[in-house]
């Protein structure tokens, strides 16, 4: 029986496009830059669809994100960490603006929206000092678009009359969509150690 | 005791009660985030209804918005001012460029008439400390034009008796024209009544049940004045060894004036309500008591940004001799706060006058009312009375005290709309 050899550039090959597979389906992508875990989702856009028009009619929109990591074991939190930004697009330059609201306020103008978007995560990056190279780390990303209008007062503005609390606007209240069917977007990734992440940066 | 320790509780409760509510961004969201407020509103339009009729102060507001830089907490209050006036199911701001570079139109857009099939309204509850608790609510079936309510009360508060029943009301609000509403009303009550009233009252005054059946009609004159007329027909039985029923049937007119104009930003929003009424018991209609009841009321109403001013006066007189349920009540949840109607005159009386002053500022309430209640000229007697306490969004929590030598006797309410 002859064994067929099986040429150096085939194995290149598979090895580079099951990569690429897999860049493709991660769709939260985590990397180092010194002491920073940063991270990056090319997949996940969320100035689309409600969102997007209500920016497009003018209206800022508030992004809540959330990162939680978990290290050593699944069950582990290590941290979580809540951000909140304020997003506005410009009517007439047709450009995004983004606000994070922290102590000072930070702000990127005349951004696409890819690049709104890449700002966002940019800004959740956080600082691993202190985590062992060795340890294995789970990440998770949450998005959600809040409205603005909800004022979160069972009897807010508007909805006492001069002839008392009506049914139809308590009615009106509680049927809002639930938190649960606001655009929100969550990935995932893990476990990954800090020492994988590094060694595939000085690779890449 | 418990007045007491009410006291106590309100005194705990009111800067809990009184913390302002969210009514805008956070401290840390405040400021221009959005970057269209670098853009200059060119125009404000409201579409979407054929007929829209907006007050005056809120069309200033909407005209004033033009020219200013953009501003959406300032346009979402806007919408929600539209949306509240015209009972809106909806209203959409539609943001689009202007003609001129940077700047932008402002379309507010009515969403389509829903018809409110079907509603509940809690109209007033209340808990006073004198007076024990007092509540209204309705449910209302609107049928194309026509309006059919059924509703249920039990008020303590109002009339030195309790009542205690169910009311009923059909009502047209354009009939061939917006000028000419009908309403017909009818009511049946049992009363109770306080041991004070018992007492100084004649055998025949007192009756455990009444019915009231009131058709009026309402013509709007020439906005906003408008003019109510029709008829009351009253029948109570009295609590005589012998069962007895009497009728007290009115003539009823009343004239009314509501105007506003400012707006609630920097100039101030004044808001003015005037009404005189006349009820008239006539042998005419059948009446027994034979009558003239005269009731003038007005309101005037400032409000600037987190300051709110009112000022009421009343006066009121009876000739004739009127049923106890049109006799005039001081020493209530609304005027004279603080005071015991039953220690004033436990049954009511046929001359009133009286006088009002509430500032909000933030929530926080004071007030001052003074006002008098007598039969003959020398009963009477002016008393005076003192609050605080905190009011927000048609709630009222306080503590009302009145001005007299001797105990003090502080008096607690709570609720909405009253």
């Amino acid at each position: 029986m002859r064994l067929r050899t099986i040429k150096p550039w085939w194995v290149i090959a598979a090895f580079l496009s099951g990569m690429a597979f897999a860049m493709w389906a991660e769709e939260l992508v985590l990397s180092t830059q010194e002491s920073r875990l940063e991270f990056s989702a090319p997949r996940v856009h969320f100035l689309v669809g409600k969102p997007l028009e209500r920016l497009r009619n003018a209206s800022e929109v508030p992004f809540v994100f959330k990162i939680t990591l978990w290290s050593g074991t699944r069950s582990h939190l290590l941290r979580e960490v809540p951000a909140r930004f304020l997003v506005s697009y410009d009517l007439w330059e047709e450009k995004f603006s983004v606000t994070k609201l922290v102590t000072p306020r930070r702000t990127a103008s005349h951004l696409t929206d890819n690049a709104a978007e890449a700002w966002c995560l940019q800004e959740m990056a956080q600082d691993v000092t202190g985590i062992s190279p060795n340890e294995p780390l789970w990440a998770r990303l949450e998005i959600r678009a809040e409205d603005s209008k909800e004022s979160g007062l069972p009897f807010g503005r508007g909805n006492i009359t001069d002839s008392g609390i009506s049914l139809t606007s308590l009615i009106e209240i509680f049927s809002r969509p639930a938190a649960s069917t606001q655009p929100h977007w969550s990935v995932e990734t893990g476990p990954v150690t800090l020492d994988e992440l590094r060694r595939s940066r000085r690779r890449g | 005791m418990r007045t007491l320790l009410l006291t106590g509780i309100f005194v705990a409760v009111l800067p809990i009660g009184c913390a302002p509510f969210p009514d805008g961004p956070s401290e840390d969201e405040a400021g221009s985030t959005n970057v269209n407020t670098r853009l200059i509103v060119e125009s404000v339009q409201v579409l979407g209804r054929g007929n829209v009729k907006l007050s005056d102060p809120l069309r200033s507001d909407l005209r004033s918005v033009a020219g200013q830089n953009f501003d959406q907490t300032l346009l979402d209050r806007l919408a929600d001012r539209i949306k509240r006036e015209l009972h809106a199911p909806e209203v959409r701001m539609h943001v689009v460029k202007g003609d001129v570079p940077d700047h932008v139109i402002v379309n507010f857009e009515i969403g389509a008439e829903r018809e409110k099939r079907f509603d509940l309204d809690l109209a007033r509850f209340l808990y006073h400390s004198k007076q024990g608790w007092s509540g209204q609510g309705h449910a209302t079936v609107n049928i194309h034009e026509n309006a059919f309510s059924f509703g249920m009360v039990s008020d303590g508060d109002r009339l030195n008796e309790r009542y205690a029943g169910i009311e009923a009301g059909f009502e047209r609000k354009h009939v061939g024209t917006d000028r000419l509403q009908l309403r017909f009303d009818f009511s049946s009550y049992h009363e109770q009544w306080n041991q004070a009233t018992l007492i100084e009252a004649a055998p025949d005054d007192i009756y455990r049940t009444r019915t009231q059946f009131a058709p009026t009609a309402t013509i709007v004159i020439l906005e906003p004045l408008t003019v109510s007329f029709g008829v009351d027909f009253a029948r109570y039985r009295l609590s005589l060894p012998v069962a007895k029923t009497e009728s007290s049937n009115a003539v009823v007119s009343t004239l009314r004036y509501h105007q506003r104009w400012g707006s609630a930003g920097d100039r101030g929003e004044h808001d003015v309500r005037a009404s005189y009424s006349v009820r008239a018991g006539t042998h005419f209609l059948e009446s027994d008591p034979v009558f003239a009841r005269h009731e003038a009321e007005a309101r005037y109403r400032f409000r600037r940004g987190h300051q709110d001013l009112s000022i009421g006066f009343l006066a009121g007189k009876i000739s004739g001799l009127a049923p106890l349920f049109e006799r005039f009540v001081l020493g209530n949840a609304e005027t004279l706060r603080g005071w015991n109607k039953f220690d004033l005159d436990p049954l009511g009386a046929s001359h009133v006058a009286h006088g009002s002053i509430d500032y909000v500022y933030r929530g926080f309430l004071a007030f001052y009312d003074t006002g008098a209640v007598w039969d003959r000229p020398e009963e009477r007697e002016q008393k005076q009375s003192l609050g605080l306490g905190c009011r927000k969004s048609g709630f009222q929590l306080a503590v009302a005290f009145p001005v007299r030598t001797g105990v003090v006797s502080p008096v607690f309410y709570a609720g909405m709309n009253f």
